[in-house]
């Protein structure tokens, strides 16, 4: 089962800026084509009794939408985000902390969790929190032909038979997180898994470009 | 993945990067950001790997929120006074506790005047993820080296880890150009807390807004900055 | 002793049970548990099933209310899943609005709806723009012993399964609804969504079907969710440590024979149920 990876991986124009809110202990803005995400990290910072772990901190993530309150689509989106950063944190260096990380949508043009969950490892990494690896994000969709599209926009989303989003690690390019919409065939998630974990390098050699950039005024 | 640490000092790592060890396993101390695991060293925070002789490694990154650690001096403000001990605000996730005794001089009967909203300079001896971080205002021959209440008049402000770190190495240029503005008095805390006393109110404030402008320039900047602020000064 | 062990290192407990290949409750790493399905227990709602998988109990009903269709699909009607975790089912839950799992949960019964496509939304149309269904499934858990989304998907078919509405025509003098009571029909259920969850010990170790205790124990969660065809509606793996292409197979493969039992189950449930009437 050899994929044709190459001609279907592309990915939108990125941008990524770290530390750019003053109040936070940890900030990055995320682009992907024109889906747009800031995110914040305060901690770790005193936690309320009732949360308290007594083995490791205590993470919290809170989606904000573009407009309107928060929903059960976010809820179900924080537990993902939540749940991909905990495994990533080494978060029982810090016990009886609390880490909380918010996420704003400024802008919602497709693959928006992959967008929430690289704006928040950028985030999580420049508030310093330890972490044994890092993750991105990638939403791949599955149009009528059958043919892969990365990072689809919001547009190519709703043309698709099936959209489906993947969180990977960078340490071995393995699957942590994964959600999907619509139905599809086992070959073509395997397709789907292969095409991301190519993508995922792309992201994470951008992620490391990033970071040299902000710290190439105090190399 | 697997580099010698060595070829990478003065790069910029990311975390969940591993290195293993250059042949045989031999003695690597791991500081801030760097973690062994096994066989190998695993980075855990995103920064430049930094090396001192002989085999000291660590990473220099640029977090906001500190993290005591013992043997840091530090600038703490006093939130609360309750029995024998002073809680006192050092910017970590818990308040460290300053017994009354850490005091140089203070007996049963000796009490040091501290009154909460006090700023104190002082030194972690218990800090670790586990317990209460505690801090004392004597180093360990009961002197207070530099240590204890501040007095009356300056200005607090904080600044990132990462600039203070520049700020409290030594021979650093950023302090040594600063000097040459206007005389001033200047504490740094690890906690990221720098605390400044000039002649004027306008003079610290232009002290405090220079070292935070310097989180983000380069050397040729900052000294062109610095010396428009000096003409302008005198 | 072993009592005390299970208390002070649950994990250490649980581990020397894995390394044998087997669990505390003495089923193998790939075994569910006993898996009981009673269908048309609420006889007030117009369709209704509860299911047990081991100590775990869930009950769905479903309503079916006339609406106007929405405007963007106004030949489609629609179905609204709504999962709730009441304190009555386990001490972890608090009463008051639904927490997070409750949510999620009725998110992913949702997406799960809408991505298996279990009912065609054009059957639930009574005329075009005007009137159509809502079914509004209640989900509610009585006993939460873990691998709770395989048991509400179960749950949600064969209540499916069972729904009868009745006829709904539209007189043309004068424009209103008539509800034809005598006469009942079944829904076309196209496709049997059915999910198996997995949980995964120690980066490594994936075992079926876990109970609340191993639930939280584990490293990681995953659910597959299959239809009849094979096909896959959904892997839902909300976060946790990453899992290897092959274990992903294996969990694959798993979720398809379960699709297998499960499906017969409810068929002869439903068999059992038809002749009484």
């Amino acid at each position: 089962m050899e994929v044709d990876v190459q001609s279907t991986l592309t990915l939108r124009e990125f941008g990524c800026e770290q530390n750019l809110l003053s109040r936070p202990d940890g900030s990055s803005s995320f682009v992907q084509g024109d889906s747009s995400v800031l995110a914040g990290v305060y901690g770790p910072a005193e936690v309320k009794v009732n949360k308290e772990i007594y083995d490791r901190a205590t993470l919290e993530v809170v989606i904000h939408p573009k407009s309107g309150p928060p929903g059960v689509r976010e809820r179900a989106r924080e537990q993902c985000v939540r749940e991909t950063c905990e495994a990533a944190l080494l978060s029982s260096l810090h016990p009886r902390s609390s880490l909380s990380l918010v996420l704003q949508v400024v802008h919602d043009d497709g693959s928006l969790l992959a967008c929430c969950l690289n704006a928040a490892c950028m985030a999580l990494m420049d508030a310093g929190l330890p972490m044994g690896c890092l993750f991105c994000g990638v939403t791949c969709a599955i149009d009528q032909e059958g043919q892969i599209i990365t990072d689809p926009s919001a547009q190519q989303e709703k043309n698709s038979r099936a959209v489906l989003t993947f969180a990977i690690d960078s340490a071995q390019r393995r699957v942590m997180m994964s959600t999907t919409k619509g139905s599809f065939s086992v070959n073509e998630l395997q397709q789907c898994i292969a095409v991301s974990q190519k993508a995922s390098e792309k992201i994470f050699q951008f992620y490391r470009d990033s970071v040299k950039r902000r710290y190439s005024k105090t190399l | 993945m697997s580099d010698c640490l060595k070829d990478k000092v003065g790069d910029v790592l990311l975390p969940g990067d591993i290195f293993s060890f250059e042949i045989k396993p031999e003695k690597v101390i791991c500081g801030p950001g760097l973690r062994r695991n096994g066989d190998e060293i695993l980075v855990c925070k995103s920064g430049i790997l930094r090396h001192k002789q002989p085999n000291m490694y660590w990473i220099d990154s640029q977090q906001k929120r500190y993290v005591p650690a013992k043997g840091e001096s530090v600038i703490g403000i006093v939130t609360a006074k309750s029995g024998d001990i002073f809680k006192v605000d050092v910017g970590g996730s818990e308040l460290a506790t300053l017994s009354y005794l850490a005091f140089e001089g203070a007996t049963k009967r000796n009490r040091p005047n501290v009154k909460v909203g006090d700023l104190v300079y002082a030194q972690f001896i218990i800090a670790n993820k586990d317990m209460e971080p505690e801090l004392v205002c004597i180093d360990s021959c009961g002197r207070s080296n530099g240590m204890g209440v501040f007095g009356e008049g300056g200005l607090l402000f904080r600044v990132s880890l990462g600039l203070v770190r520049r700020l409290l190495a030594p021979q650093n240029a950023i302090v040594k150009e600063l000097e040459k503005v206007f005389p001033f008095e200047m504490v740094v805390g690890m906690n990221g807390r720098v605390w400044v006393k000039a002649q004027t109110t306008q003079h610290m404030l232009v002290l405090a807004n220079l070292l935070e402008s310097c989180e983000n320039m380069t050397a040729q900047q900052r000294q062109a900055l610095f010396r428009r602020v000096a003409d302008g000064a005198s | 002793m072993a009592a005390g062990f299970k208390t002070a290192e649950p994990l250490e407990y649980h581990r020397s049970f894995l390394k044998e290949n087997c669990r505390p409750d003495g089923r193998e790493l790939g075994e569910f548990r006993t898996t009981t399905l009673n269908i048309g227990s609420i006889s007030t709602a117009d369709g209704s099933a509860l299911v047990k998988i081991g100590n775990t109990t869930v009950i769905c009903g479903i309503k079916g209310e006339l609406a106007s269709p929405p405007t963007e699909t106004p030949s489609k009607g629609y179905i609204v899943p709504n999962v709730d975790l009441p304190p009555l089912c386990s001490s972890r839950f608090r009463p008051g609005p639904p927490g997070e799992q409750a949510q999620a949960a009725s998110q992913f019964v949702a997406d799960v709806i809408e991505s298996s496509e279990v009912i065609q939304g054009e059957d639930l149309c009574i005329e075009k723009g005007k009137l159509c269904w809502v079914l509004y499934c209640d989900i509610m858990c009585l006993d939460y012993d873990g691998n709770l989304l395989d048991a509400c998907l179960v749950a949600l078919v064969s209540a499916l399964e069972n729904v009868q509405l009745p006829e709904v025509t539209i007189s043309k003098e004068t424009d209103l609804a008539e509800v034809n009571m005598d006469k009942k029909r079944h829904l076309n259920i196209a496709k049997h969504p059915i999910g198996s969850s997995f949980a995964v010990f120690d980066d490594s170790i994936v075992i079926v079907d876990p109970t609340a205790e191993e639930e939280s124990l584990s490293t990681a969660m995953m659910t597959v969710v299959t239809d009849e065809d094979d096909r896959l509606c959904t892997l839902y793996k909300p976060g946790g440590t990453s899992l290897s292409g092959e274990k992903l197979q294996d969990c694959i493969s798993r979720a398809v024979t379960r699709n297998r039992e499960v499906s017969k189950l409810i068929n002869t449930v439903i068999q059992s149920v038809k002749p009484q009437k």
